[in-house]
């Protein structure tokens, strides 16, 4: 397996939210927020309409998650990483996703 | 029907697999006994990859391993068990290890 | 990796977080794409959602109290779940990817305790105990309870005897797995409704015991205290 590259697009959205810093995986008492259980719907979608396996996601995770994205805190590791494996295998682009999320903020802030 | 049966001693393959596996790394290489079968289902391999309907089916086998023969260093007690599935190619006859 | 200095984390605006934003983005390009429908995702949120461990300790409680049910269901758990109205074919038709339809109860007995993990990723159970907690998907709990269960389970506040087999089920392949555990004493008399109280999700995974003095619904701190203090601990 080829040496995993971040995308920038990935790593601009940690710089605007907090960034991991426990250093162990805790086993937290933390509620999820709502947005984690939206997320975890979209994977099991795609799961299930053959997109993206479950399990190879949760691999990608762990992959992922200790190494190129690991100043990402754990619960946002679903998000990172789907995004993630869709710009791998071209489902959607950098561009794409950065203009995506300009539109879905402007219209969650929209007054 | 399946190759091992109820009270069989095998052995888990410790073979490197570029695919998509779901044999635990651990149990590679360990002996257990076939303590129940499980329906013929498509081998993970083969599902990874989408090939739901033409997949490779094989038999399937819940083997248990002592845990102080999984873990030489296992910090527990002798009755201690660990049960897992296994498809049947990932499984050989005890004894005759070294694939 | 950004060579920039750790700065403090930017406030989020107002409460949008960064990741919310991405969620959302990522989930409606899926759409857009044609990867799912915004109905499958609502649907899969929804069923999510209206699911928890209630399915598990009907099933427990009815066995314990119908020892036809419960043969029945621990020769076939997939078939026995309908007998309390739980359908593992919910609500895809097929199962849903990560929930397999094969189920298998695993009975506790005075010489045995099974518990439940999924070293690979965290295959649970869901139509009978819901989603999974936050503990079970660590790698904390995956990769320690195969290597040191009786350590794990002493974290959890559980301690079991030396001539008590601890049988770890990983639970790799397509079968999903539930703990029954013994019916505790001081249950005499019971209702099935009073036992699926005491029934709790933690006991079904197998790092607890039911007691006859705890239900999930009950604030821990306002809970009868029971062994702490030893006996007579009520005020």
């Amino acid at each position: 397996m080829s040496e995993a590259k971040p995308y920038e697009v990935l790593l601009d959205a940690l710089d605007a939210a907090d960034e991991r810093t426990d250093t162990a995986l805790q086993c937290g008492e933390r509620v999820p927020a709502p947005w984690e259980s939206a997320m975890q719907a979209t994977c099991e979608c795609l799961s299930w309409r053959g997109s993206l396996d479950n399990l190879e996601r949760r691999q990608a995770e762990d992959r992922l998650g200790e190494t190129v994205y690991s100043r990402f805190p754990v619960h946002a590791r679903s998000v990172v990483v789907v995004a993630h494996s869709l710009m791998d295998r071209s489902v959607i682009d950098q561009d794409e996703l950065k203009s995506k999320m300009k539109e879905v903020r402007a219209r969650l802030e929209r007054e | 029907m399946g190759r091992y049966k109820i009270g069989d001693r095998v052995t888990v393959r410790d073979a490197t697999t570029l695919f998509h596996t779901r044999t635990q790394g651990y149990a590679r290489g360990s002996t257990g006994t076939v303590v129940d079968t499980r329906p013929e289902w498509i081998v993970p391999e083969d599902e990874a990859f989408g090939i739901l309907e033409n997949g490779r089916h094989e038999p399937f086998y819940v083997v248990r391993f002592n845990q102080k023969e999984l873990w030489p260093d296992y910090t527990g007690f002798d009755v201690d068990t660990l049960e897992s599935e296994f498809s049947e190619s990932w499984l050989m006859p005890a004894g005759k290890e070294r694939k | 990796m950004s060579t920039t200095h750790g700065h403090a984390p930017i406030q989020e605006s107002g409460q949008l977080s960064e990741f919310e934003v991405l969620e959302l983005a990522v989930r409606e390009l899926a759409i857009e794409k044609g990867l799912f429908s915004a109905e499958d995702h609502r649907r899969f949120s929804e069923w999510a959602e209206s699911r928890g461990p209630h399915g598990g300790s009907k099933l427990v409680a009815k066995a314990w109290v119908d020892p036809a049910f419960k043969e029945r269901l621990l020769t076939n758990g997939t078939e026995a779940c309908k007998e309390v109205g739980l359908n593992w074919l919910e609500p895809t038709g097929q199962g849903t990817p990560s929930d397999y339809t094969f189920f298998y109860v695993l009975e506790n007995t005075p010489k045995l305790h099974n518990v439940i993990v999924c070293t690979l990723c965290s295959c649970y159970p869901r139509p009978v105990l819901g989603m999974s907690p936050d503990w079970y998907r660590t790698p904390n709990y995956r990769r320690r309870m195969v290597r040191w269960p009786r350590e794990v389970l002493a974290e959890f506040g559980l301690h079991l005897s030396p001539d008590v087999e601890v049988r770890v089920h990983d639970s790799n392949q397509k079968s999903r797995f539930m703990v029954m555990p013994m019916r505790p004493e001081g249950t005499e008399g019971w209702s099935e409704e009073q036992l699926a109280a005491i029934v709790t999700r933690d006991c079904m995974i197998g790092v607890a015991l039911p007691r006859p003095d705890w239900t999930a619904q009950q604030v821990p701190s306002q809970a009868t205290p029971s062994q702490a203090k030893g006996k007579g601990g009520r005020k």
